[in-house]
């Protein structure tokens, strides 16, 4: 694995050092691995004092690297500037321009437009932040964007079936078109908008460029949209909110397990349905019936099982609408290739011409599908996904390119997560926007991650290391076939996963925040440790302990002193205060001033007090005050009061019973003096001492 | 830094070794150090003697000794040692100073094994956190002397605490002490890493330590080996089981995270046919039996707990580490004086001050452990009938302090001196260990070494024909305390 964390004690380590190693981690980056990046960002995070060094060093790698490397290190650097921020930004922010256009100019189109979707975030603050700037400044940001453009524009008008098509219109907006598009939601509304794609776009209500290699993305019909019946923003706000919970929620299982074929194909559907509701504006009853749905799902807590399903749909299905279910007034675009183009006049392309359409549509309907590599590099929360799982979704949503809101809220239909319609509930052919229809599968799924949270599979993963931990380890039988096979997920466990090493002792900790308090505590022990060891007067004089007895060792809490805090420390001590006090021998009373002697008066014998360097007093060990001020050895007031109450002897003392009656057959005597420590009987002032040696010295 | 308890005349190896140790920074400098590149999955071995110095730096990559991480460019040094440094990804060595030998070892399929182990015990582990009922897995490692069942169960605790468990290890070699000099059983609850130079660290002392102490329970076992005394070792092993099983039944993580039991090889006794193995995986409901080294052991022991029979305990055969290597009685013999200095003097890191304390005789209450080696070592024994309640082939035995004594290391229990049950005293747990410096028949005097300022009052003193005598550890000097 990656992240073989750059060594070297945190202030000793040169700059150079620092980048040269995170350099040498980031050559095994070669995949969107979520724990990759994951661990190179807390690496970075945690190194910022050498941030100079290692922007550099992630820049000069995504400048060598080969083009399908260059995405997961653009994510890494996603990652640091938004989980890091500054000086990360500064620093990739001064060459952004050159890291990025390079890039671009070298990935393929998939890998364009995850890169646009990428860099349209930037504009904007991190998600879930109190930061109110954007990622990078705008004016780092818009050169970019303005090249971007640019470069489109030529590349449109060379050829208009061209892969990256932005209508002219764009070319003055300093936004590119984003794949999700936007004209769901009237601008009025953005803010409803959970990850903020582009709500500052003022044209966003347009329909904007699917890019990418659908052909359909071409035909393109800005301003033709009018939002329909307007929702209340909030309303379709909340239902996405719901929604991106649910599917949160589903992904978390989903990744627990990773083989229930149900709960795929539920997080399949709510995923096609948060695209549904992104791309598309619902009317108020289908908004009111995905709501009422995600409601319950949400509430059932156990979703909904759907009914089984041998096949998908098939082309021929979805051919014809009207056989389609469909709730009412469902924004849904006419079937370009089903259709006559007659129908085609609706849509007013101005710019476009017919034979282009045509030339596309003739594309379409040769059923150009994207291919599974394709699908798996867009949708990467299928990449668990099998190929033939692949086909379904593939064959499910490819198999009718033309349409996405028809089918898809039948397919949810039929995975029980929507309710079938009513049965009046006639299709409406006329709707008045043709635009999402033309997605293909591809780019479908890209927006699909594109709108996922950032918690999903996406560039910046923001999975608990803790969970990190957990899954990267695999399950081993207890048995010798499982023995001789070399498992490196092991070692990952043991290393890669806690990247974060104290220089002293070579332990590790998780790159969590949790994980970085524990360090800090872990290194302020170090320090305290060296300090009290370099003074004499301390450690001079140190000798060893006596050993524990037997019941404090089993009271006894392992803890590690050296990450626990003092919160846990007191917590941990009243505890034990609290199981003090049902062990009459560790008791104890403040000795009255001038008295260092003491006769118990129920056994008679002598009590001295001694120095508690614990409470700076001088005290009487294994005491208890009795009425009068008399003061009395505790196990003798145990035992006296034990005798009254006998019969209701149980907790503590089943476990000094359990211990007396060791060596089976025991009589009555060795009962007893089998464990002369361990049972409630009396114990001098020394005996206690004995077990209490780190906190008491002898007078 | 001075060290007053190592400044003593008459330490002999202890002050050599000590402050040789202090000065490593030195004694590198005149030694050429030399760098080895170690592939990935290969290991270094050494055996270093008790009279060299031999020290490791990790300068890149990363590399582990016994399931604990070497931290990056920080040296370590051995003396007295035979281990191996095993990297999984490679990695760069800086070495210096003196070792009987270095090599660079491939074979390193046991350490994959090895690993898989502490994998099916996470599982396990993962489990029992589920199923909070369930504790989790109670592992026993069997096997002859010398196939590195000790570096396996370090190991194995060494990854689990890297892994935020708690394992709780039991030793049950009375040739070789954890945490304590040897002659003991010892239980510890491993709750913070383990050293690269010292294993499983060091047991609470009064100062500050350099790592976190390990707080151990422990029993006396005054034999050499299992077989002089079964009955007694398998009461001692119930005693121990039972405390073990209160602990873990006092704590979730404890109990979660499970159980590791060291053994010695002469506990595969084929000829009482495994009568202590029985008892032992009784005893602590065993929940999983490694054997290393012996095929004929391991077939022994799957016909008798594995899945075929009614016990049906998984029993697995782990390989011998390549670099295991026959510890001679010699080299054991300095081990063991190491261990039992250390306990007084502490490390060259953590150094302690020992105590010196005069009991009259009587005052004292000291028995004597009967063994066959010690019956055979001491056959003029000057008893006074009047003292000994026991018969002679009893267990314990009463006895006035006498030159046998000398140089022996004496076990304090918790239990009073006033017991008179032979029980009791064989199953009480060890305060503290105390040396024998000097018996003075006339005077009716005898002098210990103890590690601790305070006297231990009227508690039994036990001594047995295990450990064998140290003459060097304190020589006259030693009053003043």
């Amino acid at each position: 694995m990656s992240a073989r964390s750059p060594r070297g004690s945190l202030s000793g380590a040169s700059s150079a050092e620092v980048g040269d190693d995170f350099g040498e981690s980031l050559k095994d980056l070669s995949a969107n691995n979520r724990y990759e990046i994951n661990n190179l960002t807390s690496i970075a995070k945690e190194y910022t004092e050498h941030a100079q060094a290692i922007s550099k060093s992630l820049e000069n790698h995504i400048k060598t690297t080969a083009p399908s490397r260059k995405l997961p290190s653009l994510y890494l650097l996603d990652s640091i500037v938004k989980n890091v921020g500054t000086p990360y930004t500064v620093y990739l922010g001064r060459n952004l321009y050159n890291i990025f256009m390079d890039a671009y100019t070298l990935v393929d189109g998939n890998t364009r437009r995850n890169m646009e979707g990428m860099l349209k975030t930037w504009k904007e603050p991190v998600p879930g932040s109190m930061e109110t700037r954007p990622v990078f400044p705008l004016e780092t940001v818009r050169p970019i964007e303005n090249a971007l453009i640019k470069a489109r524009t030529a590349a449109l008008q060379s050829s208009r079936q061209g892969q990256m098509q932005p209508p002219p219109e764009y070319r003055s907006t300093p936004t590119p078109p984003q794949h999700n598009g936007r004209y769901t939601i009237p601008p009025s509304h953005g803010q409803g908008q959970p990850y903020g794609y582009g709500y500052q776009e003022p044209n966003a209500y347009q329909q904007s460029v699917p890019s990418g290699f659908s052909p359909a993305s071409s035909v393109q019909q800005p301003h033709i949209y009018t939002a329909p019946t307007p929702q209340p923003a909030n309303d379709v706000a909340n239902i996405k909110r719901d929604v991106a919970t649910l599917i949160s929620q589903h992904q978390a299982q989903f990744g627990a397990n990773p083989f229930d074929a149900e709960l795929r194909k539920r997080l399949e559907a709510l995923i096609s349905l948060q695209t549904i509701l992104n791309s598309q504006a619902l009317d108020a009853n289908s908004l009111k019936q995905i709501r009422y749905q995600i409601s319950a799902l949400a509430a059932a807590g156990a979703p909904p099982r759907p009914t089984p399903q041998p096949s998908y749909s098939t082309p021929q299905q979805w051919q014809s609408p009207a056989s389609i279910p469909q709730p009412p007034h469902l924004a849904r675009p006419p079937i370009p290739y089903s259709q006559p183009p007659s129908a085609q006049p609706q849509i007013s392309a101005p710019f476009l011409d017919p034979a282009a359409l045509n030339g596309l549509q003739a594309l379409l309907a040769n059923g150009q599908k994207p291919g599974t590599p394709q699908m798996r590099a867009a949708a990467p929360a299928l990449q668990n996904a099998s190929h033939t799982q692949l086909n379904d979704v593939q064959n499910q949503t490819a198999s009718a390119p033309a349409t996405n809101a028809v089918d898809l809220i039948a397919s949810l239909t039929k995975n029980g997560l929507l309710p079938p319609p009513p049965a009046n509930s006639a299709p409406q052919v006329s709707a008045p926007a043709p635009a999402p229809q033309q997605q293909s599968t591809a780019s479908l799924l890209q927006s699909l991650s594109s709108i996922l949270p950032p918690t999903s599979q996406r560039g910046t993963p923001t999975l608990p290391p803790a969970q990190l931990a957990n899954t990267g380890k695999p399950r081993i039988p207890m048995n010798a076939a499982a023995l001789k096979t070399f498992r490196p997920e092991l070692i990952h466990t043991l290393y890669d996963a806690q990247p974060n090493q104290c220089s002293t002792c070579g332990r590790r900790f998780l790159a969590t925040e949790d994980g970085r308090a524990k360090k800090a505590r872990h290194l302020d022990w170090h320090f305290r440790t060296n300090q009290r060891m370099a003074d004499s007067s301390i450690s001079r004089g140190a000798h060893r302990d006596w050993f524990f007895p037997e019941i404090e060792w089993i009271q006894f809490v392992e803890f590690d002193p050296s990450t626990t805090t003092a919160a846990d420390t007191n917590a941990a001590a009243a505890a034990k205060k609290e199981k003090q006090k049902q062990l009459p021998q560790e008791q104890f009373v403040r000795a009255p001033a001038g008295m260092t002697k003491n006769t118990c008066n129920i056994c008679f014998e002598e009590m001295k007090s001694t120095y508690s360097e614990e409470l700076q007093d001088w005290v009487f060990v294994n005491a208890a005050m009795v009425q009068g001020g008399k003061i009395v050895h505790a196990t003798c007031l145990a035992e006296m009061q034990k005798g009254q109450q006998q019969s209701q002897q149980g907790g503590g003392g089943s476990l000094a019973a359990a211990l007396a009656a060791v060596g089976s057959g025991g009589g009555q005597q060795r009962q007893r003096s089998a464990t002369p420590d361990s049972s409630l009987g009396k114990r001098k002032a020394e005996d206690a001492l004995a077990g209490m040696g780190t906190r008491m010295r002898m007078d | 830094m001075a060290l007053p308890g190592l400044s003593l005349p008459g330490l002999g190896l202890s002050q050599a070794q000590s402050s040789a140790g202090l000065y490593t920074g030195s004694s590198s400098l005149t030694q050429e150090s030399r760098m080895e590149d170690l592939a990935p999955r290969t290991e270094w071995r050494f055996e270093v003697s008790f009279q060299q110095q031999y020290t490791i730096r990790v300068t890149s990559g990363h590399a582990e000794l016994f399931g604990v991480e070497l931290a990056p460019n920080q040296p370590y040094t051995f003396s007295g040692c035979k281990a191996a440094i095993l990297t999984w990804h490679g990695c760069q060595l800086e070495v210096s100073g003196d070792a009987e030998s270095e090599y660079l070892g491939q074979e390193t399929e046991y350490a994959v094994e090895w690993l898989n182990v502490h994998g099916m015990l996470e599982t396990a582990r993962d489990d029992a956190q589920m199923h909070s009922s369930e504790g989790g897995p109670r592992v026993l490692v069997v096997g002859p002397d010398f196939v590195g069942k000790s570096s396996l169960v370090r190991s194995l605790a060494g990854w689990a605490v890297t892994y935020g468990r708690t394992p709780t290890i039991v030793n049950l070699d009375p040739r070789e002490g954890l945490l304590t000099p040897p002659g003991s059983f010892t239980a510890v609850t491993v709750g913070s890493q383990l050293e690269v130079e010292n294993g499983f660290g060091i047991s609470p002392i009064s100062g500050p330590t350099i790592t976190p102490v390990k707080t151990p329970l422990v029993y006396h076992c005054p034999y050499s080996a299992p077989p002089e005394k079964p009955d007694v070792y398998k009461a001692l092993i119930t005693r121990t089981a039972l405390s073990v099983t209160n602990k873990l039944e006092e704590n979730s993580g404890a109990k979660q995270s499970g159980l590791i039991i060291d053994t010695p090889g002469t506990l595969n006794d084929p000829k009482s046919n495994y009568d202590i193995i029985t008892h032992l995986v009784s005893e602590f409901s065993i929940t999983l039996i490694l054997t290393l080294g012996s095929e004929r052991l391991f077939n022994d022991m799957n016909r008798k707990f594995g899945q075929q029979s009614s016990e049906a305990i998984p029993v697995l055969r782990i390989s011998k580490p390549g670099g295991a290597v026959e510890r001679d009685a010699a080299f054991m013999k300095q081990l063991q004086n190491q261990q039992i200095r250390q306990y007084f003097f502490g490390t060259s890191k953590d150094s302690l001050n020992p105590h010196s304390h005069t009991y009259s005789f009587a005052e004292l209450n000291i028995f004597r452990a009967n063994s066959p080696s010690l019956a055979a070592s001491s056959s003029s024994m000057d008893m006074d009938a009047s003292d000994a309640p026991y018969a002679s082939h009893a267990d314990f035995e009463r006895m006035t302090p006498n030159m046998e004594m000398l140089g022996r290391l004496v076990a304090i229990k918790f239990c009073s001196g006033s017991e008179t049950d032979e029980f009791a005293l064989r199953d009480s747990p060890v305060m503290g260990f105390a040396y024998v410096s000097e018996v003075d028949e006339a005077k009716k005097r005898v002098r210990f070494l103890a590690p601790h300022p305070q006297k231990w009052g009227d508690r039994a003193v036990v001594w047995g024909g295990w450990p064998q005598a140290v003459t060097d550890l304190v020589g006259s000097g030693t009053k003043q305390y």
